[in-house]
């Protein structure tokens, strides 16, 4: 019997088993009466760039989606690069899926403006609305969580996940009717003010599945014990505020309900930590899985004490008060460690104020046989400790360095950090993510090209010397997908050279560059499918194309220029005499 | 956020230059209104006592302050970007999340209200002649006539007793390098 003979329903059960993304679109090509079937059954897209496609195509094509991902701004612009109001508004979105999606359930959202409008709107048309993420996004109040909150009536997860909240009224909490008891996650991390706690409390004790529980730094430590009681099913906590009056009965308190917790595996929050009350979360320590310290602002020897309690970490955020002395101890303890992320805590000082090195990440790179998914910031590097971390652990995902001063060279040679980040690639044959820094000439671009082959996603700043930096990774990193350069002597060849390459991958960032006015012209007029844009916030670019453009976006679309772009973003296409005229 | 705070008479001249490290951004501060051209309306009659303020974000019990507050302030002098408040300077570099660097900077959540917390804002005061500095926290105070009075209180010991009853008018120097009187814009910002 011929595939093509199956019954629809047949095939329909046989994708659903099916859930990748890249799969499904590769199932989708076989022949018509496939793509056909699968698109008619597929329920989760993910759209990396919301000006990518427009709603209306997603909606035409995938018409009985129940879940959607879509990001909007480029990552830079978490470091201040994308000027306000540049974009990436979700309301086209919400606006078509309140018509087209009846039946969402799941939207998940990355740098993204949301309104309340927005929010109402979901609230209004989504009937089995059930779980809203949203990552770093911006442009909502409280009022807009409240219409959610009142309305979802199978609300199980709100996660606000690093974003901007604007709070004038406090009390959206308690619009959770006294029905709802659907809730298994609640992130309100970010949130500036006080929640009613009260309504926190009563939602808790409502909602037997709650898994997750992250607080926002105004609920207060002597509350959190009564909430843990209330709630010692928990699996994820994130804590408010870790600091309060040295009391004995508030400490026995709080050990008390930490140590009836006996599901939970990952730990956040810790604002304003009182050393004197971490001992109270010893007794969870041995199931720990996730530990987040990136705002604990306390010292390694209380670090150490910590982390020599969790043998199943496997992933750790902290700042760089845990010191080399500190991330020994990791290596020693923890070795299911799978993630590192170190982050200043004085990133503006001329000089270190922690004895953090690149020993420490040597020793962790020595030590946890797992370790795949780094970030680390630090003052200073070594080609040595490059590629003795590149030799330790070959299956590294993610390797992200910032060495803080720009162009630093290796310490102890003085030479470019070429050769060890050249390692790095070479070594790291699985490596998906690169962040670069540090003096680099265009030989670690070469490296990277030749080497780099999965590289999905590179970060560059301060590096390079010429044209041929760029060119030897839009020529050589076959799996590239996004790519974002400051500040670089990078120009118009490489970027003309290459310009197809950049069909093929998501997007293109460069700022501070040299980059002309013309070739952005030029490479505009050449693909089509490609918004080549160009963000100048002191007038048309063209009125000074003797000048590099300062900030260049680039990437690939099937619905050409877009409508909502603000007074300083130019979109360099075919009508750009046109349009600039 | 660079702020230079300036204590002094209304009955002035030019501020003396070279006066010490507050007024060595007052060379960027060349296409701006001079001292002389903003306040030109008062009667001129004693000499200048300027005592320059400068804001400095960080902990109070730091040793080398003296040196680290001069770099950071000369460092300032040469930022071609800064956008938002913060030791910037270069936009974008190192790269953290505007949010993780608020908390850093000011030791408290970007969005966070006033829940009862108050911010250490620690400014370092340089009054013209005096060799020592001294440190006052902004936070304590809730309006510019306190702060002016303990000001004044502060640097008692080091005037000549003929400047008592002598009036003062506070005045600071913005980030942007514009002379302005205390009083015009509310504490609160």
């Amino acid at each position: 019997m011929s595939y093509s003979s199956l019954p629809e329903d047949v095939l329909e059960h046989v994708f659903s088993f099916v859930q990748s993304d890249k799969d499904r679109n590769v199932i989708s090509l076989v022949c018509k009466s496939w793509y056909e079937i699968e698109r008619w059954c597929r329920r989760r897209i993910f759209v990396g760039n919301c000006y990518a496609v427009s709603p209306r195509m997603a909606i035409r094509r995938f018409p009985e989606v129940r879940s959607v991902e879509l990001k909007g701004k480029p990552h830079f612009a978490d470091f201040n690069l994308v000027p306000e109001g540049w974009g990436g508004y979700v309301y086209p979105w919400i606006r078509a899926m309140a018509g087209g999606y009846p039946w969402l359930e799941e939207l998940k959202l990355k740098r993204m403006v949301v309104t309340d409008e927005s929010l109402e709107l979901i609230a209004k048309s989504l009937k089995n609305f059930k779980v809203l993420v949203l990552s770093s996004c911006e442009g909502f109040s409280t009022h807009g969580l409240a219409a959610i909150a009142a309305d979802c009536k199978n609300l199980k997860e709100l996660d606000l996940w690093e974003s901007d909240v604007e709070d004038p009224s406090g009390n959206w909490l308690s619009k959770f009717p006294d029905t709802c008891t659907s809730l298994v996650s609640l992130n309100i991390a970010c949130l500036g003010s006080e929640v009613s706690f009260s309504a926190l409390e009563r939602l808790v004790v409502r909602c037997p599945n709650l898994r997750t529980l992250r607080l926002n730094r105004a609920v207060p430590l002597e509350k959190l014990a009564h909430l843990l009681r209330q709630a010692p099913q928990l699996v994820e906590l994130g804590t408010g505020t870790y600091s309060a009056d040295l009391r004995p009965d508030i400490f026995s308190n709080l050990a008390g309900a930490f140590s009836g917790c006996k599901e939970l595996k990952s730990l956040s929050g810790f604002w304003d930590v009182v050393p004197a009350y971490l001992p109270a979360v010893y007794s969870v320590c041995s199931g720990l899985t996730t530990l987040n310290l990136s705002y604990a602002t306390i010292q390694s020897p209380d670090l150490i004490k910590l982390v020599s309690q969790c043998p199943k970490l496997q992933c750790l955020w902290v700042l760089d008060y845990i010191e080399d002395s500190g991330l020994e101890a990791l290596a020693a303890t923890c070795k299911d460690l799978r993630e590192l992320r170190v982050f200043p805590s004085e990133p503006f000082g001329d000089e270190p104020n922690v004895s953090l090195t690149e020993q420490g990440l040597v020793l962790v790179s020595e030590g946890c046989p797992k370790l795949e998914s780094v970030l680390y910031f630090c003052r200073r590097m070594s080609n040595d400790a490059l590629v003795t971390i590149a030799k330790n652990r070959p299956s590294m995902i993610r390797f992200r360095l910032c060495i803080i001063d720009p162009q630093t060279p290796d310490y102890l040679t003085l030479e470019p950090l070429d050769v060890g980040f050249g390692a790095i690639v070479q070594h790291c044959k699985d490596l998906r993510r690169l962040s670069l820094s540090g003096l680099l000439t265009d030989r670690v671009f070469e490296y990277i090209g030749t080497y780099a082959k999965k590289l999905e996603m590179l970060s560059v700043a301060f590096a390079g010397e010429s044209d041929l930096g760029l060119h030897h990774v839009l020529s050589g990193c076959d799996s590239l997908r996004k790519l974002e350069i400051m500040d670089c002597p990078f120009g118009d060849k490489a970027l003309l050279a290459n310009a197809a390459k950049l069909e093929t991958m998501r997007s293109l960032w460069m700022s501070s560059c040299s980059v002309s006015f013309e070739a952005c012209k030029l490479l505009g007029q050449k693909m089509p499918r490609l918004n080549v844009e160009v963000i100048d916030e002191s007038g048309p670019p063209d009125s000074r194309p003797e000048l590099p453009v300062k900030k260049l976006y680039i990437y690939r679309t099937v619905t050409g220029r877009r409508i909502d772009m603000p007074g300083f973003v130019w979109n360099v296409g075919e009508d750009s005499a046109l349009r600039l005229s | 956020m660079e702020l230079q705070l300036g204590l002094a008479l209304p009955n002035h001249n030019n501020p003396s230059a070279g006066n010490g490290v507050g007024f060595k951004s007052r060379k960027d501060a060349a296409n701006k209104r001079s001292f002389q051209e903003a306040f030109g309306n008062y009667k001129i009659r004693d000499e200048l006592q300027m005592m320059p303020l400068l804001l400095w974000s960080g902990p109070p019990d730091e040793e080398d302050d003296d040196r680290k507050g001069q770099k950071k302030r000369n460092s300032c002098n040469n930022i071609n970007k800064n956008e938002e408040e913060g030791e910037e300077l270069v936009v974008g570099w190192p790269p953290i999340q505007s949010w993780r660097k608020k908390l850093l900077l000011h030791g408290q959540h970007p969005q966070q209200g006033q829940v009862g917390r108050r911010v250490s804002k620690f400014v370092k005061v340089k009054m013209e002649g005096v060799g020592i500095a001294r440190k006052i926290n902004l936070s304590l105070y809730n309006s510019f006539e306190t702060l002016a009075n303990s000001l004044i209180h502060m640097f008692a010991t080091y005037q000549k007793s003929e400047k008592r009853g002598v009036r003062y008018t506070l005045t600071y120097q913005d980030k942007e390098g514009d002379w302005l009187i205390a009083g015009d814009v509310p504490w609160q910002t």
